[in-house]
């Protein structure tokens, strides 16, 4: 399979500033070192907490935010280097449907206004051809041509969202970012989007990273995942290795904390303590040493690598890839005793 | 529960009707809901957005205007006593000591320019008359009993200070202060990430059991009700749709929407790369269908379902089902 988006050492930091505008009180590492390769055709699940830098890392991907440092490969070109035109034309292939279907159209657009915009902007069709384009793409999407004319207002979100899948595929794009598309939705609707995404992703050949915080949605869409946590990639790669054997003890906890309505096997459940911590100045060892159930004491201090464990399957967790041989203080290994408990009942 | 018949009735609630006018026509937001909750029991509301069960949570703390919202009740009974013959004055005495509520989002149902810890104090203060210390002291230890590390530190942080899960729970322990006898939980955790859900929810049973409170659970999100509730209502555009304890519910559920809802609801265990859906979508309020709400989006629909409005019928113990075709054990598997 080839690589469509390959991420190499990206981080994206945003400055905190005190109460003067000159005195600087730290950064956001909102993506912190990330590497990861999207391959053409596939689901790539991105799933974390709020806060880990989900929704960073993939406004990074489709050039809308610049990267501190790393480089984002499209299609083996790097993004950033591209001088401004080219970069649009890049720009045209990848597009973004966005959470929240009330905020995300514009109000007083009607339906055809908000369809053909990123056409209407590209300026290479005339009125009459964005028209049929339209009407195709709301047939596509499960609306009528008769609905060219209506506002939002008269949609309901899954409606909504319908309208904003149609504004994303307008261009043919190849890559297209999910950025938490079902949450806003109600149940019974939540898996006729999903189900939309599928077909569309049959019919026009797509490649989808697909942002979530609920992991049964991700298990049952994705071909590859990653799982992040403050801004940090945990655990990465094929997603039925990753759910077969998550090796991360927050993978472990992400999928512990999933509530199932299968009744017979409700279960008591492990319940991992405390709150994410706050990105600003994180702690220089492992980011998950605090709410870590099995934390050593070296885990505080030195991060932990990046590493492939098997084909595809990447994990950061010293448990799995022990520690670095040399340098090491006294009792790194030994299980990590809080004193004060970050208590959570 | 079978033995919570015996038991002292917290809530009775009969036929509940709350209409709101517009421009466009009647907002039919609940239509005729009977409710009943016993003493220590969790009970909860599921339903979709719009399907009335925020207002009939918030008719039974009577927290509604009127106007605009029309309101007919039968019988509105809390404790014995009846609430629709109560002013306004005697309501407040009972909302916040007898009767509380959690909202769903913590960070607007705080006040954000007082301290978290000056905010529990005001419900001693108001309800029990406390001096200033010994207001505070309650607070601290409710704030630990909740689970909130440092409770005395924290009682002098405002809310944005504190994280979701954090603010959540000062909101379970201003709730649970007077140790009322029914707390409506409106969508408790749907803003919070889900290790942080899991803490919550096990927080909220947990103080529920200790203090011998009832829980009025209000969600869309059944995995919650299965891992929270003891009795469950479904709704579905302002009626009760079924009824059911909530093992009997998971295990058997009748109506073709509950089984729809349940099959949607997405599982670690199901199959790769194939949704369960419900067709359609939820029907306006203000222009519902003839018959049985649901006739439009199910798969059984006869021309009776078209025609006739199904009652609440009884099946089995302490079950109802609003069906004329209701879906037995052989019937409902995953067609």
């Amino acid at each position: 399979m080839t690589e469509l988006m390959t991420l190499q050492n990206v981080s994206v930091h945003f400055p905190v500033r005190g109460a003067l505008p000159f005195l600087k009180k730290g950064e956001i590492q909102a993506v912190s070192n990330v590497s990861l390769s999207i391959h053409r055709g596939e689901i790539f699940g991105i799933v974390g907490e709020s806060g880990c830098g989900k929704t960073t890392l993939a406004s990074t991907m489709v050039g809308m935010i610049k990267p501190t440092a790393g480089q984002v490969l499209f299609e083996g070109v790097d993004l950033n280097s591209l001088p401004r035109d080219e970069f649009k034309k890049t720009r045209r292939r990848m597009q973004m449907i966005f959470q929240d279907p009330f905020s995300s159209l514009n109000p007083r657009f009607n339906v055809y206004q908000i369809v053909s915009e990123p056409m209407f902007i590209r300026g290479e069709d005339d009125e009459e051809t964005m028209k049929a384009r339209v009407a195709e793409l709301l047939e596509m999407v499960g609306l009528s041509a008769g609905d060219m004319y209506r506002y939002p207002s008269d949609f309901s979100g899954g409606q909504r969202q319908r309208i904003g899948i149609a504004r994303a595929i307008s261009l043919n794009p190849s890559f297209l970012v999910c950025d938490e598309p079902v949450s806003a939705l109600d149940v019974s609707i939540h898996a006729q989007i999903l189900n939309l995404l599928l077909e569309l992703q049959e019919k026009l050949n797509l490649t989808y990273v697909f942002i979530s915080h609920n992991l049964a949605d991700v298990k049952k869409l994705c071909d590859r995942l990653a799982v992040m946590y403050l801004g940090k990639i945990m655990e990465s790669g094929d997603s039925d290795k990753i759910f077969a054997q998550p090796l991360h003890p927050y993978t472990q906890a992400l999928m512990a904390a999933v509530l199932d309505i299968n009744f017979s096997e409700q279960k008591e459940t492990e319940i991992l303590p405390g709150d994410t911590p706050s990105p600003i100045n994180p702690p220089p060892g492992c980011r998950f040493w605090q709410r870590c159930p099995k934390a050593m004491r070296g885990c505080k201090a030195i991060p932990p690598e990046y590493v492939e464990v098997e084909q595809d399957h990447f994990v950061a967790c010293h448990l799995v890839n022990g520690f670095p041989d040399q340098d090491m203080p006294e009792g790194y290994d030994q299980p990590l005793v809080r004193l004060k408990t970050v208590r959570g009942r | 529960m079978g033995e919570g018949r015996v038991m002292e009735q917290v809530l009775k609630l009969r036929n509940l009707k709350v209409v709101f006018p517009t421009d466009y026509g009647l907002i039919r937001a609940v239509e005729g809901v009977d409710l009943d909750i016993y003493h220590r029991e969790c009970v909860a509301l599921v339903g979709e957005s719009g399907s009335g069960k925020s207002v009939t949570s918030q008719a039974v703390m009577r927290l509604l205007d009127s106007p605009p919202a029309l309101i007919r009740v039968d019988t509105l009974e809390f404790a014995g006593q009846d609430l629709t013959q109560l002013t306004e004055q005697q309501m407040q005495e009972i909302r916040g000591k007898e009767m509380a509520m959690i909202f769903q989002d913590a960070m607007t149902s705080l006040n954000p320019v007082m301290t978290v810890g000056k905010q529990i104090d005001e419900v001693y203060r108001r309800h029990y008359g406390d001096s200033k210390q010994a207001a505070r002291e309650k607070t601290v230890k409710n704030l630990e009993l909740i689970g909130i590390p440092e409770p005395k530190e924290r009682a002098n942080a405002f809310p944005h200070q504190l994280s979701g899960g954090m603010r959540q729970r000062v909101l379970l322990a201003m709730a649970f202060a007077c140790m009322p006898k029914l707390i409506i939980a409106d969508e408790p955790t749907t803003a919070l990430d889900v290790t942080i859900q899991a803490q919550v929810l096990k927080t909220l049973r947990g103080m529920q059991r200790g203090c011998g409170t009832s829980l009025l659970l209000v969600t869309h999100d059944l995995s919650v009700v299965a891992s929270t509730a003891d009795r469950v209502y479904v709704m579905y555009a302002g009626k009760i749709v079924e009824k059911a304890p909530v093992k009997d519910l998971f295990t058997a559920p009748h109506h073709p929407y509950t089984v729809g809802l349940m099959a949607a609801v997405p599982k670690l265990s199901d199959e790769k790369k194939k949704f369960t859906q419900i067709p359609g979508t939820v029907p306006s309020p203000i222009d519902k269908p003839s018959g049985c709400y649901f006739h439009p989006r199910c798969t059984y629909a006869t021309e009776r379902c078209r025609r006739e409005m199904p009652r609440l019928t009884p099946m089995g113990p302490d079950r109802e089902v609003r069906c004329f075709h209701p879906l037995s054990v052989g019937r409902n598997g995953h067609d």
